[in-house]
């Protein structure tokens, strides 16, 4: 019970630690919006996220797919996991 | 100043905290013992960390996700540079799976700047924005890549 206890501990703090550094990310692309004065989609399971300057028209039109916003997630899941599976496998005492 | 000795891990406090209380009273204080209280915090976390298999590994892993995050915004910004010059819709995929599409408007020759219609456009495809960006966002992967072995030389 207490390993099935940890694993699903584990998992959770994963998730959150991905959607933390997912939150991150969106936030670079809003600075990002407003600086290169985008109009920015982002489709997030059937629904869109727009994000556009109000005083300034658009010159790009960014559209970020269903596929891209699941792709980041995992990516960034996947670069945690490498990290934490390589450090944990080349780890030594300290003298 | 004695607050600063707070920031230190509680293993840590328990074993040299009176010590380094005496110490810090003997000292007169000021910005550079702070600064030096503040880099001892650090260096004693990392060993605490370092020492610890599960929080090595932990640490790793959001050390992991921060590179993926950079690299992901870099990503982003060089489709946006890319796009800028392509007249054509820019689409990146891969195989069937479509991430993300960039569309020039022509806005500006139908919109109500008409009359800038040759000016404005030249001032949104400059490229410095996005060169700015991007050198900013190299620098501070060069930083989060280099922080790991910054962290193990302080003594």
């Amino acid at each position: 019970m207490r390993r099935i206890t940890a694993a699903v501990s584990l998992v959770l703090l994963l998730l959150v630690a991905a959607a933390v550094a997912e939150a991150g990310l969106l936030g670079l692309l809003v600075l990002f919006t407003s600086v290169l004065r985008l109009y920015l989609v982002i489709e997030i399971a059937g629904h869109y996220l727009q994000m556009s300057s109000l005083d300034v028209s658009s010159f790009l039109q960014v559209g970020i797919r269903n596929a891209g916003t699941i792709g980041s997630f995992l990516l960034t899941l996947a670069c945690g996991l490498g990290a934490a599976a390589y450090r944990y496998r080349r780890w030594r005492p300290v003298a | 100043m004695k607050g600063l000795l707070r920031l230190y891990p509680r293993s840590w406090r328990k074993r040299y905290g009176a010590e380094l209380e005496d110490l810090v009273d003997q000292t007169p204080g000021g910005v550079g013992v702070a600064l030096d209280l503040v880099i001892g915090a650090a260096v004693a976390y990392r060993d605490v960390i370092a020492g610890n298999r599960i929080l090595a590994a932990a640490g790793a892993c959001l050390h992991g996700m921060c590179v993926a995050v950079l690299v992901q915004a870099i990503g982003f910004v060089t489709l946006i540079l890319v796009a800028q010059r392509s007249e054509d819709p820019t689409n990146l995929g891969f195989g069937p799976f479509d991430f993300a599409t960039v569309i020039r408007t022509s806005y500006f020759r139908l919109g109500e700047v008409q009359n800038q219609a040759t000016l404005v456009p030249a001032i949104y495809t400059s490229w410095l924005p996005e060169a700015a960006l991007l050198l900013t966002l190299a620098l501070w992967l060069a930083v989060l890549l280099a922080a790991p072995r910054l962290l193990r030389r302080l003594r």
